[in-house]
């Protein structure tokens, strides 16, 4: 793997679910350090399409490539993501029985055997670096969303990935507690992480992304810059989405 | 109707004798019963059709039939087949003791087995996907997500389950066994005397069913204290 | 196997007695079950401790203590009663096949009070509301808004409970009802069979069981239809 190789790519990946097909021929490169930012209405084949690429679902054809590694559908490709992707869903996913500090240290020290001092140390340090290291002791059900969710992306970075997935980070949070988390993900972007974040937060995707895509009916409609995506996006349908979600 | 005080009084003791039978009906086919549960509960939720299929068929025969009729088939039944009589098993399958545990554990097995799946089916999705994504395989997944977590839902109908296994060893005074009620029922026999030595048994259940709750509840409430919002 | 078929006949007619035993402990079950649930969501305090009380009791005692309780407590007392006017009177009971109904009504009486009394209170308050404002009378509002909703949150419980009813029905053998147990011991002591003759019991059992699953089944999708999506 040389300093060329895409982080993910996807090439004419489809996938269906019974009779609906949810991606259709889906292509997309995204560079090492790049971040891209996924928009477009319900159903239209974002979520699938990040979920593909860490294998929570499995794509019908097409392939797919992380860091230089194909996803081949088999046994393998947990250790593929595992090593290289980390995951933010939206309803946070935190293990209810577990204290905080418990969620980050359980992967460091299952999967990649770390002692019990090393993997305290290192969610410690992730928690600082959320912002909440005070909480490390309680669990999931007294903190709020907007805590959880940091949690929750503290979780995914305590074993090291190259590349991390957003879905929809923001969606199930109360509008005052959007801003602490999406400025986690803004340090982290700034610090050079490769991320790839479906989200409606337009604002979030002008500051930070180098590109957004915007996906309609299981298909890349636009992908561009955001000055130019913003500016002047080349197709209609583009237009009609972000007058609806920029209107308010 | 005259409420013999003296009856009573003199009954109690011999039906307090009968607990220690009771009781140990009650923990060797818990014990199995739940074991059997487990293992019932991962055949039906396995991905070979092989272990699906038997697991599907023992839960339907031993939930769909009484357990009166269960024991019967054990205890009366299995004397008909000379390969059973021939072989080792006979010197456990002969003793009304032995049988009355084999058909308690059955019968707890199949409906553990369900009260097991209904809760590791009940596990959020969206946990064992988080696990998945940080790398976990199969078994740390069920060690230390599903299995915690399926516990605490199975909890309050395993605790009905528990009871109802207490209520189904009475059972066993119908194959001579001298549990509580077998004592009850001999005293009865002899003193004519219903009322005041079967309610005095009913009593005698009743505590030990409240014991079973008090139990249940007290592990509800640990289990369930990650989940209290402070 | 022919024995089986052989002794089809006297089987079937011991099924018939577990139905008609079935048939009566559910109404029975009904009744005290709606009676308890009216108790425990009463106003009266007395009632409320009274209906616990009772729930408390038959979940909690084993069903075949219950069983003998009833039948022999009854005997005894209603023996004692008859002799006080005809002395030469040995024996007075009360037949098995009502004791043991009314047992398995009191008992499986006892979970449908529970099961109706939550989803009386499942029933969502605005409907009751609604309906008294549009001017529908106190037993109107009960009959055409509470028992529908109710009955359809009871449902897929009360099916559970009329499964153990089935069950229990072969305890009843042990206060000496001729039915499909006691049917199946006379065929052992003829046969020398046990096994084939208890399994036949457990075969119609299981053909009971099967057909009241499905039963509930049909009945949850009628009570459910207004819920589904038009096509």
């Amino acid at each position: 793997m040389n300093a060329e190789t895409p982080a993910i790519l996807l090439d004419k990946v489809s996938k269906r679910f019974g009779s609906f097909e949810a991606l259709k021929q889906v292509s997309l490169t995204v560079a090492r350090g790049e971040r891209i930012v996924v928009c477009g209405p319900s159903g239209s084949g974002k979520s699938t399409m990040i979920r593909c690429v860490n294998r929570l679902e499995r794509h019908d054809s097409g392939e797919i490539f992380v860091n230089g590694m194909a996803l081949t559908g088999g046994k393998g490709d947990q250790a593929v993501v595992r090593d290289n992707v980390g995951m933010v869903f939206q309803q946070f996913n935190l293990f209810p029985h577990l204290t905080v500090l418990q969620n980050l240290m359980l992967a460091p020290r299952l999967v990649q055997k770390r002692s019990k001092a090393e993997a305290r140390d290192v969610a410690l340090r992730l928690l600082e670096r959320v912002r909440i290291p005070e909480q490390a002791e309680k669990y999931p059900a007294q903190l709020s969303g907007g805590q959880q969710q940091r949690v929750a992306i503290a979780r995914a970075l305590c074993v090291n990935p190259k590349i991390m997935l957003f879905d929809e980070p923001t969606s199930a949070l109360d509008p005052e507690m959007i801003k602490e988390v999406l400025d986690v993900m803004v340090a982290l972007a700034r610090e050079g992480m490769t991320m790839i974040c479906v989200t409606h937060e337009m604002g979030f995707a002008r500051s930070v992304a180098d590109r957004v895509v915007f996906m309609d009916h299981g298909r890349i409609v636009e992908a561009d810059a955001p000055e130019a995506f913003f500016g002047n996006p080349r197709h209609e349908r583009t237009r009609l989405f972000l007058s609806q979600i920029l209107s308010h | 109707m005259s409420f013999d005080i003296a009856l009573i009084l003199d009954s109690v003791p011999k039906l307090l004798a009968g607990i220690g039978l009771t009781l140990q009906l009650l923990l060797l086919s818990g014990l199995f019963g739940t074991l059997l549960g487990v293992l019932t509960c991962a055949a039906r939720l396995s991905r070979l059709p092989i272990l699906r299929w038997p697991g599907w068929l023992y839960i339907t025969l031993f939930r769909g039939t009484p357990l009166l009729v269960q024991i019967f088939i054990i205890y009366y039944g299995l004397a008909q087949f000379e390969a059973i009589r021939d072989s080792f098993l006979w010197t456990f399958l002969r003793e009304p003791y032995w049988c009355a545990i084999l058909a308690f554990a059955l019968n707890t097995g199949a409906y553990t087995g369900e009260i097991f799946r209904g809760g590791v089916q009940g596990v959020d999705k969206g946990l064992t996907e988080a696990a998945w994504a940080l790398g976990l395989n199969r078994w740390h997944r069920l060690r230390y997500i599903v299995a915690p977590i399926a516990l605490r839902l199975s909890l309050p109908a395993y605790g009905n389950d528990m009871i109802s296994l207490l209520k189904g060893t009475a059972l066993a005074s119908t194959i001579t066994l001298l549990d509580i009620t077998g004592v009850a029922r001999n005293i009865v026999a002899k003193t004519f005397a219903p009322y005041e030595i079967f309610i005095s048994a009913a009593i005698v259940y009743l505590c030990m069913t409240w014991v079973i709750q008090r139990l249940v509840a007290w592990a509800e409430w640990r289990l369930n204290r990650p989940l209290r919002a402070s | 196997m022919e024995l089986a078929l052989e002794w089809a006949r006297p089987f079937l007619g011991g099924a018939l007695v577990v139905l008609q035993i079935f048939a009566v402990a559910l109404v029975l079950t009904v009744v005290i079950g709606l009676l308890g649930a009216s108790a425990k969501l009463s106003g009266s305090r007395a009632l409320r401790w009274l209906a616990h009380a009772y729930t408390t009791v038959f979940r909690g005692t084993p069903e075949v203590l219950i069983l003998l309780i009833l039948y022999f407590g009854s005997a005894v007392s209603l023996t004692a009663l008859v002799r006080l006017f005809r002395p030469e009177i040995q024996f007075v009971d009360i037949p098995p096949f009502w004791a043991g109904s009314l047992a398995l009504g009191l008992i499986v009486g006892a979970y449908a009070t529970e099961t109706f009394r939550g989803a009386f209170q499942g029933v969502p308050k605005g409907q009751v509301e609604a309906a008294r404002a549009l001017g529908l009378s106190g037993w109107q509002v009960f009959f055409y808004v509470r028992l529908p909703q109710m009955w359809r949150l009871a449902l897929p419980t009360f099916g559970n409970h009329m499964l153990s009813l089935m069950k229990d029905t072969a305890l009843i053998s042990i206060i000496g009802l001729e039915e499909i147990m006691y049917t199946a011991k006379i065929a052992t002591s003829v046969t020398s069979k046990p096994f084939t003759m208890y399994a036949m019991v457990g075969v119609i059992y299981l053909l009971f069981t099967w057909l009241i699953a499905l039963l509930v089944g049909r009945l949850e999708r009628g009570a459910t239809r207004h819920l589904m999506e038009s096509r």
